[in-house]
């Protein structure tokens, strides 16, 4: 008897290996049969997610390019996610023709990485009756750098996002016809608001890379795009202590120190403040152009977006492009029909679908805009220089460690703005001697 | 444990008695019983940890080539204040959090011992562990921003001059209040379930003895759930190096962003270093500070296993 059960258990234990065994396999082996047909099938890894309007234009564009090209398209709709999920991938044989994301999630992933496939090929072929390439505006790519070491763009943008001093034209028709030109123009507006008894500034502390807005853009404004980075470059950390960062620091101060920010916005849950602002209870917000679309389920009733663009600094002004678009991975099987995709999505009736549908602004800068962007897209229509999200800077860790906690405090008024440059020059002394 | 031990040296005579040259015999069942779990554990645990600290040693943007750096990455990890905070957060959580928490729990399962509608008080004080901590999260900023719930109450109770409670040097310690509040709870159940594994003539013989309830905890209580707390110690070692979702959901990084970084523990460090941020990863420097993060594991639940050692006292 107990022989018996001392082998059924043998047994059931063996089976449990073997089990086991093959359910590893079954995992590893997963996944690989996608990359199935000739050329003509490719697999998407998407940004977007099933529902959202910018995924259900995507849908409606694959629906269209399958029946004209007779291609297929393996669609999945991962989410914001997207570069995560890559990662790893990169490292296996089951890696998708296309993805997609803005700038500062494709750069750290693909192109630094070296897995970036170069997209001559896709800003040759055919967006309707113009070549993508001749509809991505090349001013643009002027300043925003998207090209290989070989010279090839590693992106097709598609969307772009910009920003904007934020206001309700219902309530404030004054900012639309006459926004503040500078720097000084917009402090005597604040002081203004604040004698009216308007909290001029609304923000949400909890979110560094909200914060940093102000010090960043403030900065590159007076040293141009580029110049931030060029700073933050600096192994020894000298360069913080010229007098540019200073000024930009000052002006930060000067915000924080004439109360013109909204009460209790250090200890603010994004979107508390932002919610606020929508509520009329503060004039101004500095925020990207998805804001609109952001806070329209919690707007005031009769709220008119619209925006203008940050005061100028004297000289160096620029408009923020922040662009998002396709990139194809080195690894990709079915790249040529991937590239021939990313060309057809940019057709002007996808893109104005685009702006239409999603509320967004398209790269193509012969398509209509919803009304709550046509200021903001004036801006970069007559801007001549461009500047990014966190003036373009990727080092690793940087901003999050180094950047984001002193600027916070600097925002936060717990520290001078001489301080802050200070402290900066040192931290990020340290930071580049600990990259080796 | 020890209960687990003590049955084994108890195995009803029968069994014994089956057992012919017991040592070959263990051999003979060792590989298919243990066989199946450690290829398991080794695959999906060890091998992970040995590729870990392999890529430890290298910088690594998680694909391509990986550039050989030695121990560099561990040695930067402790120039960088950023990772110093984070390992002193962690360390807070584990020792004032764990200090504090022991302490209730243990006082409140004495006190649930002769309580009436002590399974409702047991079941109600375990809810919160139950709760998701996205919950939590959803929850603080209607609470807690400064126009929430509470600043709203207080100034309905005529209190101006709210504190800033989400600000970034004062979420740490509300994070702190709430792993109390998520923990306890739990932690007091199993303490509970220790207590009352105490006969009842003990407590009779005490009583009979004179004994105070002072002299009742020390002499019974405490001695004969010893190896329970010393379980319960080693759980929330591991667990509260590991915290992380609540750091970041507190910090409001559910949405956009990071957490204030004074709300840092190691394992949001390394989250943000591998992966969490908008910059080029570093998985090298990441998987360093999640090796040290094992290592502070393995020596503190070697000291506390040390520490806690008394003889099992079996009953």
């Amino acid at each position: 008897m107990a022989q018996r059960s001392a082998r059924i258990r043998i047994a059931l234990a063996a089976a449990t290996a073997v089990s086991l065994t093959v359910g590893v396999g079954a995992c590893s082996s997963g996944g690989s049969s996608s990359s199935s047909g000739g050329g003509k099938t490719f697999t998407y890894w998407s940004m977007w997610k099933t529902g959202e309007p910018q995924q259900k234009v995507i849908a409606a564009a694959i629906s269209d390019f399958e029946k004209q090209t007779g291609d297929k398209v393996n669609v999945q709709w991962v989410g914001r996610q997207v570069m995560q999920k890559l990662t790893p991938a990169l490292n296996t044989n089951n890696v998708p023709d296309l993805v997609d994301g803005p700038v500062s999630k494709a750069y750290p992933t693909l192109v630094a990485t070296g897995q970036a496939l170069g997209l001559k090929g896709a800003y040759a072929a055919k967006a309707g009756n113009d070549t993508a390439g001749s509809v991505i505006p090349a001013k643009y790519l002027k300043d925003i750098n998207i090209k290989l070491p070989d010279g090839q763009p590693w992106m097709v943008p598609y969307n772009i996002q910009t920003d904007g001093i934020w206001f309700n034209a219902a309530k404030y028709p004054q900012y639309k016809s006459n926004p503040p030109a500078t720097w000084d123009d917009f402090v005597k507006q604040l002081d203004a608001l604040k004698a009216k008894g308007v909290t001029p500034i609304a923000a949400d502390g909890n979110v560094p890379g909200y914060n940093d807005y102000w010090f960043v853009t403030l900065m590159t404004q007076l040293g141009g795009p580029g110049s931030l980075k060029k700073i933050a470059a600096d192994k020894t950390g000298n360069a913080w202590k010229g007098a540019l960062p200073l000024k930009a620091a000052q002006k930060v101060e000067q915000l924080v120190k004439g109360g013109y920010l909204i009460k209790g916005y250090q200890a603010a849950q994004f979107p508390y403040e932002q919610q606020q602002w929508a509520s009329n209870k503060a004039a101004f917000i500095l925020m990207g152009s998805w804001l609109p679309t952001e806070a329209s389920s919690y707007a005031a009733d009769g709220m008119v977006h619209d925006s203008f663009p940050f005061p100028s600094m004297g000289g160096a002004d620029s408009a923020r492009v922040d662009l998002s678009g396709f990139e194809i991975p080195k690894k990709a099987k079915n790249p040529t029909a991937a590239e021939k995709f990313t060309a057809f999505f940019l057709q002007k009736k996808y893109q104005t679908m685009w702006a239409k549908d999603a509320q967004v602004i398209p790269i193509r800068s012969d398509v209509a805009v919803p009304k709550a962007l046509t200021n903001a897209v004036k801006s970069l229509q007559t801007a001549t220089s461009f500047r990014q999200q966190d003036d373009g800077i990727l080092f690793p860790g940087y901003m999050e460690k180094v950047f984001y906690p002193l600027d916070d405090q600097l925002f936060f008024g717990k520290i001078t703005a001489q301080q802050f440059v200070d402290k900066m020059a040192d931290a990020q002394k340290t930071y580049w001697e600990s990259q080796g | 444990m020890s209960v687990i031990e003590s049955e084994t040296a108890q195995a009803p005579p029968a069994a014994r008695r089956e057992k012919r040259g017991p040592a070959t015999k263990r051999g003979r069942q060792f590989l298919p019983f243990v066989g199946p779990a450690l290829v398991f554990y080794t695959l999906l645990f060890i091998v992970p940890t040995i590729g870990a600290a392999w890529i430890s040693l290298h910088e690594w943007p998680g694909s391509g080539p990986m550039k050989w750096r030695g121990f560099h990455n561990y040695v930067a990890l402790f120039h960088d204040t950023m990772f110093r905070r984070s390992l002193l957060n962690t360390l807070e959580l584990l020792v004032v959090v764990g200090v504090v928490m022991f302490v209730l729990s243990f006082a409140m399962s004495l006190v649930l011992r002769d309580m009436a509608g002590r399974r409702v008080a047991r079941a109600v004080i375990f809810f919160p562990h139950l709760i998701n901590a996205l919950v939590f999260g959803a929850v603080i900023g209607f609470m807690f921003n400064p126009g929430g719930l509470v600043n709203s109450a207080l100034s309905g109770l005529g209190i101006d001059g709210h504190p800033q409670w989400l600000s970034a040097d004062n979420l740490f310690p509300l994070i702190m209040a709430a792993m109390l509040f998520i923990t306890t709870g739990y932690y007091t159940t199993i303490l509970m379930a220790g207590v009352d594994r105490i006969p009842p003539y003990y407590y009779e013989d005490c009583a009979m003895a004179g004994a105070n309830a002072w002299q009742r905890l020390r002499y019974v209580i405490i001695p004969l759930t010893w190896d329970v707390f010393g379980v319960c110690a080693v759980l929330w070692t591991i667990a509260s190096v590991k915290i992380f979702e609540i750091i970041w959901i507190f910090g409001g990084a559910s949405g956009v962003g990071q957490p204030p970084h004074q709300t840092w523990t190691t394992a949001v460090y390394t989250y943000v270093t591998a992966f969490g941020g908008q910059s080029i990863p570093q998985y090298g420097a990441g998987t360093a500070a999640a090796i040290v993060s094992l290592a502070l594991i393995a020596v503190l639940v070697g000291l506390l296993r040390r520490l806690m050692r008394r003889d099992v006292i079996e009953f």
